[in-house]
């Protein structure tokens, strides 16, 4: 009970790219920065999936990241949570044309629980997105199995 | 001796790459790097389409260097045409091209501060950078995507007030930025992290044909901007460069190279010409091999036009391809600590996304390998492998 209080309170993720244009990760750094202060609310930057309880998942899921991305999935403590950011994240955006076949949405691979269009979000987005959205899956996580 | 894998997902680095570190105790001996997980095949896409839609595909190869891509592709076009644009549109092109490159290098230097762990330099350049962010967000609308150039000029003027606000937020940035040099260059800690580290010298930077920052650095004067039109004609350019050769050069030379760029945008937006942003231009078919410097270095655009501006082939070779080379090659060797070498590989101001758009089909096994162009320059002579672009 006081875990899960707690754990509500102090979300670290990790930031997964699989193969978009950088717009969405540089957008994900300037969180750090002054102006927006990711900690002020308890969310920490922190790229190791074995400690974390949220992925950020951006990009197009190239094909080398196909099967790694389920990998890296389940290999995240439960409760956990995943937040698709960016247009390419969400339905493979501009890459997703004749020509070259890559695996977007992320949807088709591992469960999503809140999506940021945009391409790419503001940070102010992502971080209002990730602050409502992975509280509220966390919590509801045990009675989805 | 041990080998140690980096990546493709480490508290290090921000993008996916994997790096095999071959040790000796604490200490490098050699290193492989294994690409592919950012290939979404740009290029294939372009194709056969009209420009105006391979001009919003080519910003979205890097999004960090997302104004070097389109400029470098708008540029050849109109050089394809023989139509030179108006020279408001010349001006406001430096403006934005040099905003981009301030921003970049910014964020370059703080993901290197944030390698060797000095967080707070690494924060307070990214609220540096904010400034900047914010600039190009009034100026085009968007913070990263700006689509800004098109041919025959570029797509939105400059108001009264965007010049003023722009001079203004510069100061600011000026001054800071100074600031955060000096803390880099007399701080203790950091010259021990940085000085003396990931040694490069100029006949080997040239030997592996690196750009940009990274060759300047080692003491190679060379700059695109010398050679492109508007920066000779209407700007007295100058290559800043540096003869150190290790990280401390590199971290440095963006530093310098921002408070340059910041001199360009001041002269730009005071000089700034009125008339025309924009000229009709019709595009022949033809050909054209056309080089910009973008904030990483030489980046090269060699492609072919049909009639009605579409893009018949092309090949985009982007900076990270050569410098990544040199890192490998030259700068892994003898890093003392493995810590260092994951601050080694953030001096050379890497960006994945640009430099993966190559897949190699083996046809006999029906395998997919996935390389980076120095790899399949050196393996397309001994063995007849299918390149699939």
């Amino acid at each position: 009970m006081i875990k899960e209080f707690i754990r509500r309170r102090s979300i670290h993720f990790c930031l997964v790219c699989t193969g978009g244009c950088n717009g969405c990760d540089i957008e994900v750094a300037a969180l750090l920065s002054q102006r927006y202060d990711l900690e002020q609310y308890g969310l920490y930057l922190l790229n190791n999936p074995r400690e974390c309880d949220a992925l950020l998942v951006t990009g197009t899921v190239a094909r080398q990241w196909q099967e790694k991305l389920v990998e890296l999935y389940n290999k995240v403590p439960e409760p956990k949570a995943v937040v698709a950011i960016g247009a390419c994240a969400l339905s493979g955006g501009i890459f997703q044309q004749e020509g070259e076949k890559v695996g977007a949405p992320v949807s088709n691979h591992i469960p999503v629980d809140a999506e940021v269009p945009g391409c790419p979000p503001r940070p102010a987005e992502i971080a209002s997105a990730v602050l409502k959205y992975v509280p509220e899956a966390l919590a509801s996580y045990r009675r989805k199995i | 001796m041990s080998y140690i894998p980096i990546g493709p997902l480490h508290p290090g680095i921000k993008e996916p790459l994997r790096i095999k570190l071959k040790t000796e105790g604490e200490r490098v001996v050699d290193a492989e790097v294994d690409l592919g997980f950012m290939y979404r095949g740009a290029e294939q896409i372009a194709r056969g389409k009209p420009w105006q839609k391979v001009a919003y595909l080519s910003e979205r190869v890097c999004g960090i260097c997302s104004d070097a891509h389109p400029h470098t592709l708008i540029e050849g076009l109109e050089r394809i045409a023989d139509c030179e644009p108006p020279l408001r549109a010349l001006y406001s092109r430096v403006i934005m091209g040099e905003l981009n490159r301030i921003h970049s290098h910014l964020i370059a230097n703080a993901i290197y501060f944030l390698a060797i762990e000095h967080e707070t330099l690494a924060i307070y350049l990214l609220n540096v950078r904010e400034k900047i962010m914010d600039l190009l967000e009034m100026i085009s609308g968007n913070r990263v995507l700006y689509s800004w150039n098109l041919v025959g000029g570029v797509r939105m003027d400059f108001k009264e007030s965007h010049l003023k606000k722009i001079l203004e937020n510069l100061s600011e940035v000026e001054d800071q930025v100074i600031r955060y040099r000096k803390m880099f260059k007399n701080g203790p800690f950091l010259g021990l992290r940085a000085r003396d580290i990931g040694k490069m010298r100029k006949e080997d930077a040239i030997d592996v044909r690196a750009v940009g920052p990274v060759a300047r650095g080692s003491g190679v004067k060379f700059d695109w901007r010398t050679k492109h039109p508007t920066y000779v004609d209407y700007f007295d350019f100058e290559p800043v460069w540096r003869k150190e050769c290790d990280n401390y050069a590199r971290i440095m030379m963006r530093f310098d190279e921002t408070l340059e760029s910041i001199k360009i945008i001041r002269r730009a937006v005071n000089e700034l010409p009125s008339g025309p942003i924009r000229k009709d231009c019709n595009i022949p078919p033809g050909s054209i091999d056309h080089r910009y410097e973008a904030p990483r270095g030489e980046l090269a655009y060699i492609f072919e036009t049909a009639n009605h501006g579409i893009i018949k082939d092309i090949t985009i070779r982007t900076p990270t391809v050569p410098n990544l080379e040199a890192c490998v090659k030259h700068m892994f060797k003898d890093s003392p600590t493995i810590s260092d070498a994951v601050a080694i590989y953030q001096t050379i101001d890497p960006c994945m996304a640009c430099t993966e758009r190559v897949v190699i089909l083996d046809e006999n096994n029906n395998k997919e390998e996935y390389r980076s162009l120095f790899d399949v320059s050196r393996r397309r002579k001994d063995t007849g492998r299918k390149l699939n672009r």
